[in-house]
């Protein structure tokens, strides 16, 4: 099963997820009920009086119930929701974590950010923010988020400080396959809709709270039996807790398979099986294994690495299958015996231990360097004005990382300029990188007049920045522009609106300097300008839904015919647009090239726009249509390929490195 | 939906609705409080940032000292001057970062580091006068990152002066004020500090 069809069937499950939960809420109502009417029976055979027909059954109740606990559970889960929609940085403060600052210097923290940045560089997402559980000694992480593209990772300090590197690396695999996986979007959702029935728990207990200092007085006659709050408080909570209750059957019945396929797809990200399963085997080790002590850990259970809770009989119904079983898949001939975890000494541990490199490269005898790795990055550089590639080995990859591109990943973040690795990590220096790599390598005059306005019109000190920067920038080869400022788009989470409105102002300034657009400041422009600062700046606009190509046939006109026009002459663009569009569109509608002049890059890039709404089968269509146009004249330049990537990004795809 | 509504009597349509009005508030008041919350943590995770430039800048100082004393023979008071000013700066940052915005701890700081800039100030002028300091590859490094430094803790200054503002204008204004009050949400302090744009060069005078 690829991406496209693991985001799809996340899409469908979300239906059994509803239909779990409507009966969890009739048992809930039907309970709430039971107890009012208990309650009031006893209140009427104490001499009270109350409105309504005698007897257990009373249709007005049951209709004050029934729609009093429907509107709390419906605004409970909608507020959560609509908390949840903005992103995984909800759930990460919730659960107490703070954000790891990109400039930090402790060691610890920096390898976790290393770990993350190489991942993500492989599997073609989006750098995503790393949030430390301060406070937690358990070993344990979550992914959160609802794309590929605002996802957030949150690591418990216990992980850091008992993992080695390559451990460390496997629980990251493990939530970047949730992520790939589409298991994210489905786990928010579940986590917003169950809010609903914990809100019941949650006014049972302020209830509880109102009674406390008043004596529930049983002896007086006339009276009403004292103050029934606190009871039917208390006859709420437990309620409340039953509504826990059906939330664990159903984040089980949910999420516990997932918990293996995000393992072995752990595995296969990284082919280091020693690496996860050491993982698993410090949780068995510690203590406190993966249990997070944090008020609110409940809610979010069903998105860590490994169980948050601590066995219950509520937990009967685990979110995540037992530990041993998990290793026992990934390495058959475990022992069940734990050795006790102790921390690491991360300045002295191997970074990169040898056997694990020989394992990766497939050799028997040892392997000396470290930097074997870059092997693979040269190879990838040299002759790579061509790559060969079939159109649909390309879209294969998408969502499916390989060790590969892990090793690519790394060898691309070890050419860089020393300078660039460690020290562009803050705002200052991120944005610095960015407008140094706008800067005009073609046309003298261009760059001058972009440097007169940095100087003039930006910040001096952004200005300062950029001039020490830009010698070093002037290293950074071609095909690694992008992945660096992919690299430093985590920095820009820190920067004010008011910062974040003078940088959104100065790059597009920068693009449209030299009244071209080259492929990379294209590529800028999607990332930034269009998906990030909106995102920051809290103004996305979410594209409609787009069931089916034919009702925005303008948009795949457009969209095929820009790529086939760069084709070189009109014969090979035509054949190039037509062999794309019978991807599109099997047999049936015949779709017709755009001139050049129609089919420039604003309508690719509404087109894209508009396309990126569509449905995960669709999307996988058009990214095939678009690689087979790409691929029309039997060759695919390093540009071509990371215009593809670039596309794949914009709809919301991750495509790994194109490597040979 | 329909059936149910219509089986309730007007004082049970009475009840819902104010069951209903009074969840509604509840959540409202909750998602104010939430909100003073999320601007809270915005500036402290602000702070952070201007923290771990500021350290970098406080180990940076006196590898600086440390080269120029092989050149300036004579300038021990300088020197002390500088490392003094520095210290004091390092303990002040540590209770500001203990407790960003709180007002106390603020203006320690801004007073802390008014001072530390006005002496590397004097201390960079003084450097002025000796060329074979200037030429010093090692000097000239460390300048650099210093600079680099301080624009980077100048920038990070900035984005925590906007959080502070959006934090404490979110707190005076309705419904804010009356939430802040309840939650215990005090005012925060800016980091301001007035430091002198230009480095002049001291001259000796013989």
């Amino acid at each position: 099963m690829d991406f496209f069809a693991h985001q799809e069937r996340a899409r469908r499950k979300t239906g059994w997820l509803v239909a779990y939960f409507v009966l969890a809420v009739l048992g809930i109502i039907v309970t709430i009920y039971g107890v009012f009417a208990a309650v009031i029976l006893y209140g009427e055979s104490r001499g009270g009086s109350l409105a309504g027909p005698s007897g257990f059954w009373n249709p007005e109740l049951f209709s004050l119930v029934a729609v009093g606990t429907l509107v709390i559970i419906g605004l409970g889960s909608m507020y959560k929701i609509a908390l949840l929609s903005r992103g995984g940085e909800a759930v990460a403060t919730a659960l107490g974590g703070r954000p790891v600052l990109p400039s930090t210097r402790a060691l610890p923290e920096k390898i976790l950010l290393n770990v993350v940045e190489e991942m993500a560089l492989a599997a073609g997402t989006p750098v995503p923010p790393v949030y430390l559980l301060d406070h937690e000694a358990a070993i344990n992480a979550f992914a959160a988020g609802t794309t590929p593209q605002n996802a957030v990772i949150g690591v418990t300090r216990g992980a850091i400080e008992n993992l080695k590197r390559d451990e460390l690396q496997g629980v990251i695999a493990h939530e970047f396959s949730h992520i790939l996986n589409g298991d994210m979007r489905l786990n928010l959702r579940l986590m917003g809709i169950l809010h609903g029935i914990l809100v019941i728990a949650l006014i049972g207990y302020f209830l509880m709270r109102t009674g406390s200092r008043r004596v529930y007085l049983s002896s007086s006659s006339g009276k009403k039996g004292g103050n029934p709050l606190p009871l039917i408080g208390l006859c709420l909570y437990i309620i409340g807790y039953i509504g826990v209750f059906f939330g664990h059957l159903i984040k089980s019945a949910v999420s516990r398979q997932r918990e293996f396929l995000a393992d072995s797809s752990a595995v296969q990200f990284t082919r280091y099986p020693d690496g996860i399963a050491g993982a698993l085997k410090k949780i068995g080790g510690l203590d406190s294994g993966s249990r997070l002590q944090a008020a609110r850990a409940e809610e979010a259970s069903h998105m860590y690495f490994g169980n948050g809770l601590s066995a219950s009989f509520l937990n009967l119904l685990a979110t995540h299958p037992p530990l041993s079983e998990r290793i026992r898949r990934i390495q058959p001939d475990f022992n069940g015996v734990f050795a006790p975890t102790t921390p690491v000494d991360h300045l002295t541990a191997e970074v990169i231990d040898p056997r694990t490199l020989a394992q990766r490269l497939g050799e028997g005898a040892g392997v000396s360097s470290a930097f074997a790795g870059s092997g693979v990055h040269e190879a990838a550089v040299e002759g790579a004005e061509r790559l060969a590639f079939a159109p649909d080995a390309a879209v294969m990859q998408v969502g499916a990382p390989q060790t590969k591109h892990v090793d690519y990943a790394s060898a691309l973040v070890r050419g860089l300029p020393a300078e660039l690795r460690g020290d562009v990590r803050d705002p200052l220096g991120a944005i610095a990188t960015i407008y140094a790599l706008l800067l005009d390598d073609d046309e003298p005059d261009v760059r001058e007049a972009q440097r007169d306005y940095l100087r003039n019109r930006a910040d001096p000190r952004a200005w300062a920045e950029t001039e020490r920067i830009v010698p070093f920038v002037a290293q950074v080869q071609a095909e690694a522009k992008l992945p660096l400022v992919s690299m430093v788009l985590p920095a820009l989470h820190e920067l004010s609106s008011r910062q974040l409105a003078a940088f959104r102002d100065d790059v597009t300034w920068l693009i449209k300097a030299d009244r071209k657009v080259s492929l990379f400041e294209y590529g800028v422009h999607r990332l930034v300008l269009k998906r990030l600062i909106p995102r920051l700046l809290g103004k996305t606009v979410a594209a409609a839904r787009v069931t089916d190509l034919h009702s925005n046939i303008s948009a795949c006109r457009g969209l095929l015919s820009a790529l086939a026009n760069s084709a070189g002459s009109p014969e090979k663009a035509t054949e190039a647009f037509r062999q794309g569009a019978a991807r599109l569109f099997k047999g049936g509608q015949e779709l017709t090239i755009m001139s050049s002049g129609e089919a420039d890059l604003r309508t690719f890039d509404r087109a894209l726009d508009e396309l990126s709404g569509t449905t995960p089968p669709l999307k996988k269509r058009i990214l095939e249509a678009c690689a087979e146009c790409i691929g029309a004249d039997g060759h695919v330049t390093v540009e071509e390929g990371e215009l593809l990537r670039v596309i794949s990004d914009a709809l919301e795809c991750p495509m790994p490195p194109l490597l040979q | 939906m329909q059936p149910l509504v219509a089986a309730l009597s007007n004082s049970a349509i009475t009840l819902i609705v104010i069951a209903v009005v009074a969840v509604l508030f509840v959540m409202y008041a909750i998602g104010v409080f939430n909100n003073l919350v999320a601007l809270r943590n915005r500036f402290k995770n602000a702070f952070a940032q201007i923290d771990v430039q500021m350290r970098r800048r406080y180990d940076l100082i006196p590898n600086l000292v440390e080269t120029a004393k092989g050149y300036m023979k004579h300038e021990k008071d300088t020197f002390e001057a500088v490392i003094k000013a520095r210290n004091a700066a390092f303990s002040a940052g540590q209770t500001a970062a203990a407790n960003p915005g709180d007002p106390r701890a603020m203006q320690t700081l801004s007073t802390a580091e008014t001072a530390l800039a006005a002496s590397m100030t004097k201390f960079i002028g003084l450097t002025e006068n000796y060329p074979e300091l200037k030429a010093n590859t090692n000097m000239l490094s460390l300048q650099e990152e210093l600079t680099s430094t301080e624009n980077k803790i100048a920038f990070a200054r900035q984005a925590f002066n906007d959080a502070v503002t959006s934090y404490n204008t979110a707190r005076e204004v309705f419904p804010g004020n009356i939430v802040a009050g309840f939650g215990g949400f005090g005012p925060a302090e800016l980091f301001e500090v007035s430091a002198p744009e230009q480095r002049e060069a001291v001259k000796v005078q013989f």
